[in-house]
């Protein structure tokens, strides 16, 4: 009974998630809304973990660091977010500027399969994108005679990884992530009339992309002293060709296709980017972490077409800090965490430059994780809150709070009955 | 492990509850309204876009046909009026009447003839076209040609067809109010014309003998061949009355009762309705129309008059013949612009003629749109995409702002057809404007179209909405 319960629970849950999600003004340009975010331990810190280690969370920042996870364990997370966005700007209308969604945002596995080899699978959003909004206009030919654009985008890039790392020394670990970029961007623009809102016509286009997008990452960590210890990271990805196959279907008003254009398949180009990242931990209770992340969008700024005008694909660079406080018990001979806490910060300059201006991005986090004793599972919540834009040349700022609940489930593997060693 | 999974199946439970409570909390939340933020950033995605182009060449011309089928309609339209566009019209209308069924029975000491007239009626519907502040006088005439017998005309007669008539039986001059009606014989709706008091005793005189000829009609209608009233001889022009076909012709006598002479009639009503025709007549001479085009061989098209001819205007008057055809010899060229992909809509904006209608001169309030070819004939009827009912025009008079004062018809259907048609005489598909059955047979209203040659304001536009896509990707 109490299994028909939960399961009616989750359904719910899941068909709430599917049906709305937050209406993102800047997603229709570029490829969308990159996400940023890992959903991970490192949340709370601000997504701060390049130099991040542990050894029961998949810390997806880099993928040298899987092989800090503890010998054969299997460990499992998926992470759902719920955000509530607030909208300002001489554009929005007053009467309706909020909006809420929930939505599903990873699942990753991870084992580590040997003694020194750490590997992990999963998938994680890349971008997203989700628009919509009128604009009344004068039909071409005329200056008395007005319809209705109404324009809508949705779709997202997502990203399958397969990432392995080993370690060397016991204080270096280098690890591969090769990602399987993959999804679809849709973008309807339909012309109604302004008296009856009736279908005029509408173009649908939709570009399909994907290909593979390879990060290398390195840790160096070790030991200060008898309390601190230290992680310095890197992480690196060469600029990839991504596979564009676009289609545009053109529908009069009675919904009889005018047009349906597949284009000859083009090549996007993701950027070079790097980033580099240090954690200070002491008496492995308090940890203190930094990063800074780099996308060279410049670089292909001259071989990538974007849908749109008027705006500006630029690189994009990211600084967070992040601390936690972590409360551990002894156990025999262990000193197992029970709970942590987390505070963090970010600023970014994102890749969109529109009307002049970059698009900035910025806010703070607080997480909080409690490990289950009893049970293989793990909860983190995190809440964040960020501004993202301006209000400034008729841009939109989106103030927005995140709630991210990552449910970790992890398990020793082959260990021929005993749990632990 | 059983400790382990109980524990276990309770997380999920808090977890569960927690998850359905923040969904509950996100989904009740709207989506904004962002207004048009990034018009100018996605505007020029390549989508697809309307674009209007009501530029495009509308050749009007002037149809013709001599003569209509004037019989049956039932009006008697009798009256001569002056149009500056139209010229001068004229028409008279032939009839036949009957006897009555049952004759009276005429005493010659009680009984004795009074008179005989023709009453006429006029009712608050019925057509009349110029100006009715003029007195309008009006004949009867007796039939003096035997062609009324004649098989052939069992078929209906037409407006140009007339018939031999004598002298003048009888007139009379009214003032005619047609909205109230009312007449200046203080008669109301009825327009009385005393007739020979000749004919008046005859008929009287065979009615008290009981005679064949009364008591047979065909011996009667080879007798009495018909009646036709006409406009008086020399009317200036004013207006055009139709009057209801269903008349008398009425002759009075006075019975003695008691010493009382009271007045009894014998009634002579028409005789069948097809039997009565309006012969109509247009001398076109120093009007805008002198010139149009009139047929030369009874068996040809009617012929179309191009506008540059009739004073850079195009008419519709169907009772006078003439009807307005539409062509469009440059349309081909919208479907072969590079960003043509579909036609979306195509609507026709008839704007008359600047200064050829008043609250006198007033306009047909609907005039129908047919499929035409080179034959200049009227097809079938240009329905609105998803409608089924011919269209009229949708015409609201304004007469304070007469440039506001349009016929619109949705033309989508014909010009999706011909926009794209480029086989041989295609340019010569086309619309005609005409008035419908039964008002083009009765209604004297015309239309006047100015052609291209006048300010855009002021002229027939076409709108062709069609879809456009650049061929860029």
């Amino acid at each position: 009974m109490k299994q028909s319960i939960l399961l009616a629970l989750l359904t719910i849950v899941s068909v709430r998630m599917m049906a709305q999600n937050n209406d993102v003004p800047y997603s229709q340009l570029g490829l969308g809304d990159l996400d940023d975010g890992y959903y991970n331990r490192t949340s709370g810190l601000a997504n701060t973990g390049i130099a991040y280690r542990s050894n029961r969370f998949l810390i997806n920042n880099n993928p040298a660091s899987f092989s800090g996870l503890t010998d054969q364990y299997f460990t499992m997370e998926i992470a759902l977010r719920g955000q509530y966005l607030n909208y300002a700007g001489t554009q929005v209308n007053v009467g309706s500027t909020e909006s809420a969604d929930l939505t599903f945002r990873k699942l990753v596995l991870g084992i580590k399969l040997t003694r020194h080899w750490g590997s992990s699978i999963g998938l994680l959003p890349y971008s997203t994108q989700n628009y919509e909004f009128n604009a009344p206009y004068y039909i071409n030919g005329t200056t008395v005679q007005v319809a209705n654009n109404y324009y809508q985008g949705h779709g997202s890039v997502n990203r399958a990884y397969w990432a392995n790392s080993y370690e060397f020394f016991h204080h270096l670990s280098i690890g591969v992530d090769a990602s399987y970029i993959f999804g679809q961007l849709n973008q309807n623009n339909i012309i109604q009339s302004s008296s009856t809102g009736a279908t005029l016509v509408s173009t649908t286009n939709n570009v399909n992309l994907q290909n593979l997008y390879f990060t290398y990452g390195m840790q160096l960590y070790g030991a200060i002293g008898k309390n601190w210890n230290y992680s310095i990271g890197g992480t690196y990805s060469a600029k990839a060709a991504l596979l564009a196959a676009s289609t545009k279907l053109v529908l009069n008003n009675d919904s009889v296709a005018l047009q349906n254009i597949q284009n000859q398949e083009g090549y996007m180009y993701l950027p070079e980017a790097w980033g580099a990242g240090i954690s200070l931990g002491y008496k492995q209770k308090y940890t203190l972490v930094a990063d800074y992340r780099y996308q060279n969008w410049n670089g292909v700024a001259g071989v990538n077409t974007y849908p749109g005008q008027g705006y500006a694909i630029v690189s994009s660079e990211r600084g967070s800090v992040g601390f936690e406080i972590s409360n551990k018990k002894a156990f025999a001979n262990y000193r197992v965490e029970l709970s942590y806490i987390q505070a963090g910060a970010y600023y970014e300059n994102s890749y969109l430059q529109i009307n002049g201006q970059q698009i900035k991005d910025y806010g703070l986090t607080a997480g909080f994780g409690v490990n289950s004793i009893k049970s293989p599972l793990s909860y983190n919540l995190i809440f964040q809150y960020g501004i993202r834009g301006t209000t400034q040349n008729d841009l939109i700022r989106e103030n927005y709070a995140d709630l991210t609940f990552v449910i970790n489930f992890g398990q020793i593997w082959y260990t021929k009955g005993k749990k632990f060693d | 492990m059983t400790i382990i999974y109980h524990y276990l199946r309770k997380e999920l439970l808090i977890i569960s509850s927690f998850l359905v409570a923040l969904s509950f909390l996100t989904g009740c939340e709207k989506q904004p309204n962002l207004g048009q933020f990034g018009l100018t950033n996605v505007s020029d995605n390549g989508s697809a876009n309307i674009v209007v182009v009501d530029s495009s060449t509308v050749l009007l011309s002037t149809v013709y046909v001599d003569s209509v089928a004037s019989a049956a309609t039932g009006y008697m339209q009798v009256g001569t009026y002056n149009d500056a566009y139209m010229g001068q019209i004229t028409s008279e209308s032939y009839l036949q009447v009957r006897p009555p069924v049952n004759l009276p029975a005429l005493d010659p000491v009680r009984d004795f003839y009074d008179s005989i007239g023709m009453a006429i009626l006029f009712r608050k519907a019925n057509p009349y076209y110029g100006d009715t502040t003029l007195p309008q006088t009006y004949e009867v005439h007796q039939v003096v040609d035997t062609l009324y017998q004649l098989p052939v005309y069992a078929l209906g007669w037409y407006s140009n067809q007339y018939l031999p008539i004598g002298p003048s039986l009888g007139s009379a001059t009214v003032t005619i109010a047609p909205n109230l009606p009312y007449t200046s014989q203080n008669a109301g709706d009825t327009v009385k014309i005393r007739m020979d008091d000749a004919l008046g005793q005859q008929l009287y005189d065979m009615a008290y003998n009981k005679s064949d000829t009364l008591t047979d009609i065909t011996s009667f209608l080879n007798w009495f061949k018909g009646l036709c009233i006409t406009p008086g001889a020399g009317e200036p022009g004013g207006t055009m009355y139709g009057f209801f076909d269903s008349c008398l012709m009425r002759v009075y006598y006075r019975e003695n009762i008691n010493g009382a002479a009271v007045t009894k009639t014998i009634d002579f009503t028409l005789y069948t309705r097809p039997s009565q025709w309006n012969y109509i007549t247009n001398n076109r001479t120093g009007s805008p129309i002198a010139n149009l085009v009139t047929p030369t061989n009874v068996t040809q098209p009617p012929p179309v008059t191009p506008s540059p001819a009739t004073g850079h205007a195009s008419y519709v008057d169907n009772v006078l013949g003439l009807s307005t055809k539409l062509t469009f010899p440059y349309l081909n060229a919208i479907s072969q612009r590079p960003d043509y992909i579909g036609l979306l809509r195509a609507q026709l904006t008839i704007i008359p003629l600047a200064g050829s209608f008043s609250t006198t001169w007033t306009l047909p309030p609907q005039v129908g749109i047919y499929a035409t070819d080179l034959h200049n004939q009227p097809g079938a009827p240009i329905y609105a995409p998803g409608s089924g009912t011919p269209q009229t025009g949708n015409l609201i008079p304004n007469y304070l702002a007469p440039l506001q004062s349009t016929y619109t018809y949705d033309v989508t259907n014909f010009v999706a057809n011909q926009i794209t048609n480029t086989a041989q005489g295609s340019n010569q598909v086309g619309l005609l404007l005409s008035i419908p059955n039964p008002a083009n047979l009765s209604q004297w209203r015309r239309l006047a179209i100015a052609d291209q040659s006048f300010p855009t304001e002021q002229r027939i536009i076409l709108s062709v909405y069609y879809i456009s896509l650049y061929p860029h990707q």
